[in-house]
């Protein structure tokens, strides 16, 4: 054959290269690769457990931030409400003092009228026996010149004394 | 200061003497001119080596049977002693093995993302192959011919039998994906690029013949085997073996994934 070519040479070459593909899948492409892709397999997951982590988080501070809204509306809504209580019970506690005011101006007024009605009666009362008492002495004193003289100079007496 | 200048003198003194030891004794003679040196390289008809009684193969199959033994035995080690360690943040070897095995399953994923779970084993193997392969022949092992002379075992893919055969093989490997792959129609995309095996062959062969020829010439001479060796056996050993993984691998990656698709329907 040209070039030494040589058949048998050539299968021998085949065998060689049979034996070796199959020798080196089996210890070392093989396991190498089986590595490789179990490392791989095991950082996938790890990072799927992540991801699945950060979405469970996510939900959870949604979950938080709704009820950190509903909280701030519960708060509106109580603050709305103690205003409003404040506010009736503030316009309940004026109408009290209003209506005790009144009572008391009523009270009052009452008092002051019947002060004045007592007032009156007994300045009538008064009238009524100094009336009688000056009638008394205008009917039964003699002169009422001499009268008040003497009254005078009792007066001064009392004076001088 | 001084030891240090004592010391070079002394290097230096060591290496003059040495080159002078080497020119003055001269080689022990030459038992084949570079004519037939280089012709047995390319044919190796003449230095050829006993394979267990069974006939003279070329040294090139036993350079292919001492690689295949020296990755298998690398693999059982690497096996045993440190994949069961291996950790899910990398030392520096565990590193270099996955990046050598992702390597070619990404090439293979890239090239033939619909059926790529065999490819990936088998560029995986045959990069490997030849790189190491590539990268043997700067160990320069000794074997010793059917005539009683010792030779330096030569990279396997300078043997025109070992690039027919990893020719030969990759071509059928991706025959046989576009069997599976895309049936009688893969087969048709297959046989149409009938050129293939041969232009892999030869390419291997040609691009690592080529260095072997260039490094024998070197050698063949005592005047230019000072430091252009390093240069011609290092380097460019070096640069052949990743260009021609990368080159064989690609090609059968990419063939396979164009043959194996299944057409897209309208």
């Amino acid at each position: 054959m040209p070039l030494n070519i040589d058949l048998q040479q050539i299968l021998l070459h085949w065998m060689n290269l049979a034996i070796l593909t199959g020798g080196l899948y089996f210890l070392l492409y093989q396991p190498v690769k089986k590595f490789m892709e179990e490392r791989e397999e095991h950082y996938r997951s790890l990072d799927e457990e992540a991801a699945a982590k950060l979405a469970q988080a996510e939900q959870v501070r949604a979950e938080y931030q709704a009820k950190l809204d509903g909280a701030d509306e519960e708060i509106r809504q109580a603050r709305a409400k103690a205003q409003q209580s404040a506010q009736q019970s503030a316009q309940a506690l004026l109408d009290q003092a209003q209506a005790q005011a009144k009572q008391i101006v009523a009270h009052a007024r009452a008092d002051a009228e019947h002060s004045r009605e007592q007032v009156l009666k007994e300045s009538q009362r008064e009238l009524r026996r100094l009336a009688t008492a000056a009638t008394k002495k205008l009917a039964f004193q003699a002169d009422p010149f001499d009268q008040f003289l003497d009254l005078a100079e009792g007066g001064d007496k009392h004076e001088d004394s | 200061m001084k030891q240090h200048k004592k010391g070079l003198a002394l290097w230096l003194a060591a290496i003059l003497l040495l080159l002078a030891g080497a020119l003055l004794t001269g080689s022990p003679g030459r038992t084949e001119s570079v004519q037939a040196a280089m012709r047995d390289a390319v044919l190796h008809d003449v230095n050829r080596i006993g394979l267990f009684g069974l006939g003279d193969v070329s040294p090139g199959l036993i350079s292919a049977f001492v690689v295949t033994a020296f990755l298998l035995i690398l693999a059982v080690c690497l096996r045993l002693f440190v994949i069961p360690k291996f950790q899910y943040v990398p030392g520096k070897l565990q590193l270099l093995l996955e990046e050598w095995v992702g390597l070619f399953d990404r090439m293979a994923r890239g090239s033939s993302p619909h059926r790529h779970s065999f490819l990936g084993v088998y560029i995986f193997s045959a990069g490997t192959y030849i790189f190491v392969g590539t990268l043997f022949e700067l160990l320069g092992l000794q074997g010793i011919t059917v005539h009683g002379h010792p030779i330096t075992l030569p990279a396997p893919l300078s043997d025109v039998n070992a690039a027919i055969a990893l020719g030969t093989l990759s071509y059928l490997f991706i025959l046989a994906g576009g069997i599976v792959g895309n049936g009688a129609r893969g087969m048709g995309k297959t046989l149409k690029e009938f050129s293939l095996p041969l232009s892999m062959s030869f390419r291997l062969f040609g691009a690592l013949l080529s260095g072997l020829l260039v490094t024998e010439l070197v050698y063949y001479f005592v005047s230019l085997s000072f430091v252009l060796p390093v240069v011609v056996g290092v380097l460019f050993t070096l640069l052949h073996a990743l260009i021609q993984t990368y080159v064989l691998t690609m090609l059968t990656a990419m063939y396979y994934g164009e043959v194996s698709e299944r057409p897209h329907k309208a």
